[in-house]
């Protein structure tokens, strides 16, 4: 079985962001990159599938500018076999980075799609269903355990009222959510090897699909300073504050 | 030329700081030194598994084949994270030792260092106790030129106790009869070359530790505040640790100078050595000092973490030969007679 794992390139979880002077983006200058960590947990995934024995092929697949085939290199260093890059000249909607992927799809033909449920940067949470829509495969969104099945794949999602196990028909697309597993770190001799994985370049027109933008960012701007508190003498001045500053009860 | 660090040692570099920094928190160090070997086997198979133990192992005993060059980033970030497992020392001395005895003790030992199945341990003279004896399956031991390779049953160990309580220190007695695996002149070079490995080792360990009491500091005093402010913002304070990241930074360049002398220029690796560890030490001594100045009060209370690190880079300035030694091996070159002098010659 072939699965395909989309991975991202974002900024590392630990860096904290700041907003352009002028308000038009997040300052990435000098900032360190680090592949999005739902999409670390997606090639864990596909890693421990081909492990078992259950997976033949991982192809870890990555959109953006070159810089985003150091993300590929770490998912191949990981465990992944080989890499696709996507390569595309600025900012791509989910909308659009569905349409590449589905792109990669309909080349590839996996048998099972995984990606991280969202990326830490936009925080959309959209990928993973447009690519379900627009491929026509059946989807697990939200994943916290994963089982093949024969044709089958069950995936247990993480829902507001505790969990929910559905049964999909592969082909089918996956998304991971943070307890699916603990992603490994990657070993000095496995990313010297995956220095000499191979690694395909295709261009948005190789794939069929003109890259087009239907959102404008109108602005960025670092959330407000939170204010210090204050200490109250009693419960009594507690419940007044509450009451008639916070006006919360 | 280019000096840079390649992409791979950079790469290789990040990796592992992502890893020791992730699993070496202060809580696990605290918690080893109420254990009984103050080691984790554990921790040890996953150096291992990330490559890490067989590094500096030939790749014909299932190792990297990689060089001191290599290691010297990693190094300081064994430093960053105070790691007490005996890896910078395996690395650096007890393999390239084990490598230049060569023969069946290498092919035997060799492989199972480098899967984490085995740990060999280098004990000289000059250090007075041998760090880490007591998890070795293999102590090479040298004393007065004569190397022994000795497996536990052949020795017995005694704990001293160390500035550093992540540190374990035995004094080693040979108890069995050893016949010496090296002597004479090889076995005098061997030392010498051992010594300036552990020497490489502590200046690269003393590099991270330094980083990591600039960074406790600077998170502290962006905390703390007097004034309504926060203490990191008047220049009094600022000035503690800006002179330490100079003092950092300028010592950065000779560790990385000795580790490349101690691949490629055998014979100036004395030096290049002595002027590194003397350097990074300064730049460690120098950080402790002015962390707890700036730390106040809390910089000497056992709650607060700096004290780990601090400890370690104290116990550091004094092993693999002190200030004294190291200045005494730049004495050497400079005022020997006919000595070449200058930025080409004293700083090559």
């Amino acid at each position: 079985m072939k699965v395909l794992v989309a991975v991202k390139r974002v900024v590392d979880y630990n860096v904290k962001v700041r907003a352009k002077g002028d308000g038009s983006d997040v300052d990435l200058n000098n900032v360190k990159m680090a592949i999005n960590p739902f999409c670390e947990i997606a090639v864990e995934e596909a890693v421990r599938l081909k492990e078992a024995g259950v997976a033949s092929e991982v192809i870890a697949v990555s959109i953006g500018e070159k810089p985003c085939q150091e993300q590929i290199r770490t998912a191949l260093a990981l465990g992944a076999d080989r890499g696709i890059h996507v390569e595309t000249e600025g900012k791509v909607e989910p909308l659009v980075v569905a349409k590449l992927l589905k792109g990669v799809v309909d080349k590839e033909e996996p048998q099972l799609v995984i990606l991280g449920k969202q990326s830490i940067d936009g925080d959309n949470n959209q990928t993973g269903q447009m690519l379900g829509a627009l491929a026509n495969m059946a989807q697990g969104t939200f994943a916290s355990e994963v089982k093949v099945d024969g044709d089958k794949v069950n995936v247990t999602r993480e829902v507001d009222g505790g969990l929910q196990t559905v049964s999909l028909k592969l082909p089918a697309i996956v998304t991971t959510d943070l307890r699916l597993n603990e992603p490994r770190y990657a070993s000095l001799p496995n990313i010297m090897k995956a220095k000499k994985k191979q690694l395909d370049v295709f261009s948005p027109a190789d794939l069929g699909v003109e890259v087009t933008s239907h959102i404008e960012q109108v602005k960025v701007e670092p959330p407000a300073e939170r204010q210090a508190g204050i200490k109250v003498a009693d419960v009594a001045e507690l419940v007044d504050k509450l009451k008639n500053e916070a006006k919360v009860i | 030329m280019d000096f840079t660090f390649s992409e791979d040692q950079l790469l290789f570099q990040e990796t592992v700081r992502s890893f020791l920094v992730n699993e070496i928190t202060p809580e696990r160090l605290r918690a080893g030194w109420d254990t009984d070997t103050g080691r984790d086997a554990a921790l040890w198979q996953q150096l291992a598994e990330m490559g890490l133990t067989g590094l500096t192992v030939p790749e014909e005993h299932d190792g990297l084949g990689m060089s001191a060059l290599d290691f010297v980033l990693l190094a300081q970030e064994c430093g960053y994270v105070a790691l007490p497992e005996p890896l910078v020392n395996s690395v650096l001395v007890a393999v390239p030792a084990l490598v230049d005895l060569g023969g069946e003790l290498a092919a035997e030992w060799l492989p199972k260092v480098a899967a984490g199945e085995a740990r060999v341990v280098a004990g000289l003279e000059q250090n007075l106790v041998v760090e880490d004896a007591h998890v070795a399956d293999l102590l090479l031991l040298e004393r007065s030129g004569q190397w022994f390779a000795l497996t536990p049953d052949q020795f017995s160990a005694e704990r001293n106790e160390s500035i550093d309580p992540g540190r374990r220190l035995f004094s080693v007695t040979v108890t069995g009869n050893a016949e010496p695996v090296l002597s004479g002149e090889a076995g005098d070079r061997l030392r010498l070359a051992s010594l300036n490995r552990g020497a490489l080792g502590c200046a690269a360990q003393a590099l991270g530790l330094a980083q990591r009491m600039i960074d406790l500091s600077v998170q502290y005093t962006s905390e703390r505040q007097q004034f309504g402010k926060p203490i990191g913002s008047f220049q009094a304070v600022k000035h503690h640790m800006a002179n330490v990241a100079v003092r950092l930074e300028y010592a950065r360049a000779p560790v990385a100078r000795a580790a490349y002398a101690m691949d490629e220029d055998a014979a100036g690796a004395s030096l290049a050595v002595a002027q590194a560890k003397l350097a990074a030490c300064e730049a460690a001594n120098l950080a402790a000092k002015n962390s707890i100045q700036v730390h106040g009060a809390m910089g000497y209370t056992w709650e607060v973490d700096l004290h780990i690190f601090m400890k370690k880079a104290w116990a550091l300035a004094n092993t693999w030969g002190d200030a004294g030694y190291h200045k005494q091996q730049v004495a050497s070159v400079i005022f020997a007679e006919g000595a070449a002098l200058g930025a080409g010659s004293t700083f090559r």
